[in-house]
């Protein structure tokens, strides 16, 4: 049941499409004033989830329910719960201002004129639109949308804001610069934002928690900092983008793998043995090295600069690519021979290990 | 393509084909300047002259040809094209609102309507007068039995184009404003309605100018003489002689429909434009 | 009870569509039903009531003047499909594929369109001062000294039936045609050109076979039009032309209900074997 603290609380729901589930048994909430990012990969059903929240879908099976009320069945119009789109959905044919009073116009609770002005002024000031507000919504570029859009969601003083992939249309630069406002103007209003995403990175950096889902399921969630740490499955490990994985094979507290066999002190039960190293957990040494890690011989191919960090592409013997990311905070990066073998090293406590056997 | 040879044939032939559409047109126009009121709907044309015009509008003295008896005829045709336009139009909407959503039956419901545009007029309307005159027993009129027969013939074409542009329509928009808290009605009423009307202006002139001729099932299915639409008050001309007054009514029915077009034309230029200047707009900054 | 709420949302909009089904039942089906009713009853010289009898069908089957409508309008929708076929596939291929000009096209198309902006019985009465004895085409081809005689075949015959009618109808085969041609990649075109097929290759392998479900909407329309047809029949022949619809309109205007009635499921079963034929060929709904 719905509890004080939670501001919405879904309660094991299901959405099929034609056999096809979209949704498979989601159990999920959220607390007042908090940044949630849903992350998963296109067909997790993570839009479908929105959906269902916003009322624009009815589930299957279950119960939503939204400061403590159940809403499952109850109209989008009448749930107070605010949607920002991907592609902002803006109403093309009013201007800015309209567009941003236009909850308050034609809604279902009467707010007076001066009322619907003055809240329209502040909230187009607060996006940062000031002077914009008699041009039509084509008229402007694609940032400004995105501010009308969230600008016409905010000013209805929602307690809950989902938002679909809402920087997927934009620009990586713009990209950078809405995250952080989106993260202001969340504080600043008091609201919980539900963010969906299928960016790895904005979903961790945005987040104050973090759920993954994958087709249909949860299959974790906790802050950014515990997901991106401890992976729960090889695949949200592998959906983080962020671990060089090995298949192999575990058995009595031993990871068989390319890298030869090593002990492991702790796995993590998984249908799989899958052995994950964090890109940034790797060094590179010379061949003919000591190592007291595991080490795997690998053939330097290129790197890539990335602004904060140089990640460094090398191949194994068996074909497979492996990433080495460098950061710069912690000095220069070294320069490496193309085509020539080098020694991927790590220590044995930082390797991720799932496997049938489980904890040890 | 050999295109050299065959291209330029292919435009001689349009060009062919354009005369033989409006040879019967120039022909027309022709005679209807010809001298009254003893001149014939033939050639040669005795005397270039505007009578059959002016008799049209009563600017004559009265002759041994009666006028065309359209006064009255034009004005219910155009009120009931009106009525027609005006119930096509919502029902066209409506239905194609609801097929926006799969049912069950959806492709019998559209072939039932669409079915509506494919049988002939001479069907539905002798139908149609069987019904009102042998079965339930209540007289015909054009502003009744006719009237529900002009609208099962234009829905299914305004049905047609509405589906055209829904289709096109993305509905992200309509969830956007009941997020916003409007209700689907004033949803529809604010944002759906405003961004459909070019399709909805469309369905009105089919809806409109489909009713306006409409000859087949007024003819069954509207009453007696005073039940006449114009489409009858011509035919009945046609058992009788034919005098060029027919024939300046022709240009006349000619030029207002294209009135019309202009208007059709003009207001959708001016929507498509605003659309246009707006774009550039977003190119420029 | 989540079932409840699934039913309820789905009649959200579902309702809409109630109304348009209504009336297409009260307006088009009914009354249908009603001519296949009706063309059971007794039929006297001045009255008509219920009693089912097959009277009517007999006459009808019996009647050389009522059979040979029924082959009148067969033959007629036949020639008239093929000539509005015949002289409208060379103007949809010139529209449709030949002018490159997106603009153009539309402008040709328009200009094809626009004879219908006037009535069509003064489009019907249009012929007569073209065709007749003392017509246009008379005078004309006389001048040209081409024939001496006027020929006199011109109106009032089977002949200027057809040929109102194709130029009425042939449009309505050019539109469908003109909008399928227009959807042909160029790119496939170039592409068979650059292999070395010829324009006759070319047409009769790709282009015809892609124009396909056009000829089929256009063939729809025309069929619908003609077969339904009476007033061209009747304004063009001189009333020596009697189609299916001639008779109806007759057997009415003598009060003759349950005739009338007998011909209109004729009628009916004869558009519904053109239309199913037709349908079956291509499928609408996904063609719009």
């Amino acid at each position: 049941m719905a509890t004080e603290t939670a501001i919405f609380e879904i309660d094991g729901v299901s959405k099929s499409y034609g056999g096809v589930n979209a949704l498979d048994g989601v159990t999920l909430r959220a607390g007042v004033n908090e940044y949630m990012s849903l992350l998963g990969p296109s067909g997790s059903g993570k839009t479908t989830l929105l959906r269902v929240i916003a009322g624009f879908e009815v589930p299957d099976s279950g119960r939503v329910y939204f400061e403590g009320r159940d809403i499952t069945s109850l109209p989008a119009n009448e749930r107070g719960i605010g949607f920002v789109f991907q592609n902002f959905a803006l109403f093309p044919h009013l201007t800015v201002r309209k567009n941003v009073a236009f909850g308050m116009m034609h809604g279902n609770t009467r707010v007076s004129p001066s009322e619907i002005d003055a809240r329209t002024q502040s909230v187009i000031d607060m996006v940062g639109l000031t002077g914009m507000e008699d041009r039509g919504v084509e008229q402007i570029s694609g940032g400004q949308r995105q501010r009308v859009a969230l600008a016409r969601t905010l000013v209805m003083q929602p307690k809950l804001v989902l938002l679909d992939e809402p920087l997927g249309a934009l620009d990586a630069n713009l990209r950078g610069r809405m995250r952080n406002e989106l993260r202001a103007i969340r504080e600043r209003m008091g609201v919980t934002f539900l963010h969906v995403t299928g960016s790895e990175t904005e979903a961790l950096a945005m987040g104050d928690s973090v759920v993954v889902l994958d087709r249909g399921r949860i299959i974790q969630a906790g802050t950014p900092d515990g997901v991106y740490s401890t992976p729960a499955s090889p695949a949200v490990a592998h959906f983080l983008n962020r671990f060089n994985m090995f298949d192999g094979n575990l058995s009595q507290g031993v990871f068989t793998g390319p890298f030869g066999a090593v002990a492991v002190t702790h796995a993590t039960q998984a249908k799989d043995d899958v052995y994950a190293i964090r890109y940034d957990r790797v060094q590179v040494q010379p061949l003919g090295a000591v190592t007291s890690g595991p080490a795997l011989k690998a053939t330097y191919i290129a790197s890539e600069y990335l602004g904060s960090s140089v990640m460094n592409y090398f191949e194994t013997a068996d074909g497979k690519l492996c990433e080495v990311e460098h950061h710069l905070s912690l000095g220069a990066p070294e320069t490496y021979e193309p085509r020539q073998q080098y020694l991927l090293t790590w220590a044995a406590d930082q390797a991720i290990v799932f496997g049938k056997e489980g904890k040890l | 393509m050999e295109s050299r040879t065959l291209k330029p044939v292919l435009a001689a032939y349009l060009v062919a084909f354009i005369l033989f559409l409006y040879g019967p047109f120039f022909v027309l126009g022709i005679l209807s300047f010809q001298q009254g009121p003893d001149g014939g709907p033939q050639f040669p044309i005795i005397e270039w002259s505007t009578y059959w015009y002016r008799q049209i509008f009563g600017l004559t003295p009265p002759s041994r040809i009666a006028p065309l008896p359209v006064g009255e005829a034009l004005v219910r045709s155009l009120v009931l094209a009106f009525m027609t336009m005006v119930t096509s139009t919502v029902l066209g909407v409506m239905s194609a609102q609801a097929f926006r959503r799969k049912f069950r039956g959806s492709t019998f419901v559209f072939y039932l309507i669409v079915l509506g545009m494919m049988v002939p007029g001479v069907l539905t309307g002798l139908g149609t007068s069987l019904l009102a005159n042998n079965v339930i027993g209540i007289s015909r009129h054009w502003y009744t039995t006719a009237f529900a027969t002009h609208v099962a013939y234009t829905f299914p074409f305004a049905f047609l184009v509405m589906l055209a542009i829904l289709n096109r329509f993305d509905g992200s928009v309509e969830e956007a404003s009941w997020s916003l808290g409007v209700n689907p009605w004033t949803t529809f009423r604010k944002v759906t309605f405003p961004l459909i009307f070019p399709g909805v202006l469309s369905a009105m002139l089919f809806a409109f100018t489909l009713s306006f001729d409409e000859f087949p099932r007024s003819l069954f299915a509207a009453g007696g003489t005073e039940d006449q639409t114009l489409p009858l008050a011509i035919y009945g001309t046609f058992s009788v002689e034919i005098h060029p007054n027919i024939f300046a009514f022709g240009v006349l029915t000619t030029l207002f429909s294209f009135a019309l077009l202009s208007v059709y034309g003009i207001l959708m230029a001016l929507s498509v434009r605003r659309a246009r200047k707006l774009a550039m707009q977003e190119d420029i900054a | 009870m989540t079932g409840a709420i699934v039913e309820a949302k789905r009649k959200g909009t579902n309702w809409l569509i109630v109304p348009g089904i209504v009336w297409m039942a009260l307006f088009m089906v009914v009354p249908i039903l009603m001519i296949c009713y009706v063309s059971f009853w007794t039929q006297t010289t001045f009255n008509i009531s219920s009693t089912p009898t097959l009277a009517s069908w007999k006459q009808f089957f019996s009647s050389d003047t009522y059979i040979g409508a029924l082959w009148t309008t067969i033959r007629i929708w036949l020639i008239v499909l093929a000539t509005t076929f015949i002289i409208g596939y060379p103007t949809a291929l010139f529209v449709g594929l030949f002018v490159k000009s997106k603009t153009l096209s539309t402008v040709l198309l328009v200009i094809c369109v626009i004879p219908f902006w006037t009535s069509f019985l003064i489009r019907v009465l249009a012929w007569r001062p073209m065709l007749g004895k003392e017509g246009a085409i008379n005078i004309i081809l006389m001048k040209l000294n081409i024939i001496s005689q006027p020929i006199e075949v011109l109106l009032f015959t089977e002949l200027s039936v057809i040929i109102g009618m194709t130029q009425i109808y042939c449009v309505f085969m050019v539109g469908p045609i003109a909008f399928m041609l227009g959807r042909i990649d160029r790119n496939i075109i170039e592409a068979a050109r650059d292999l070395g097929a010829g324009f006759g290759r070319i047409f009769w392998k790709i282009i015809f076979p892609l124009s396909l479900p056009g000829v089929v909407v256009g063939a729809i329309f025309v069929s619908v039009m003609v077969l339904g047809e009476f007033a061209t029949a009747g304004a063009l022949s001189g009333r020596k032309v009697n189609l299916l619809g001639n008779i109806i309109v007759t057997q009415v205007g003598s009060l003759k209900w349950a005739m009338a009635s007998v011909t209109g499921v004729i009628l009916t079963v004869v558009m519904g074997i053109v239309i199913a034929a037709f349908l079956r060929i291509v499928d609408l709904k996904r063609e719009l």
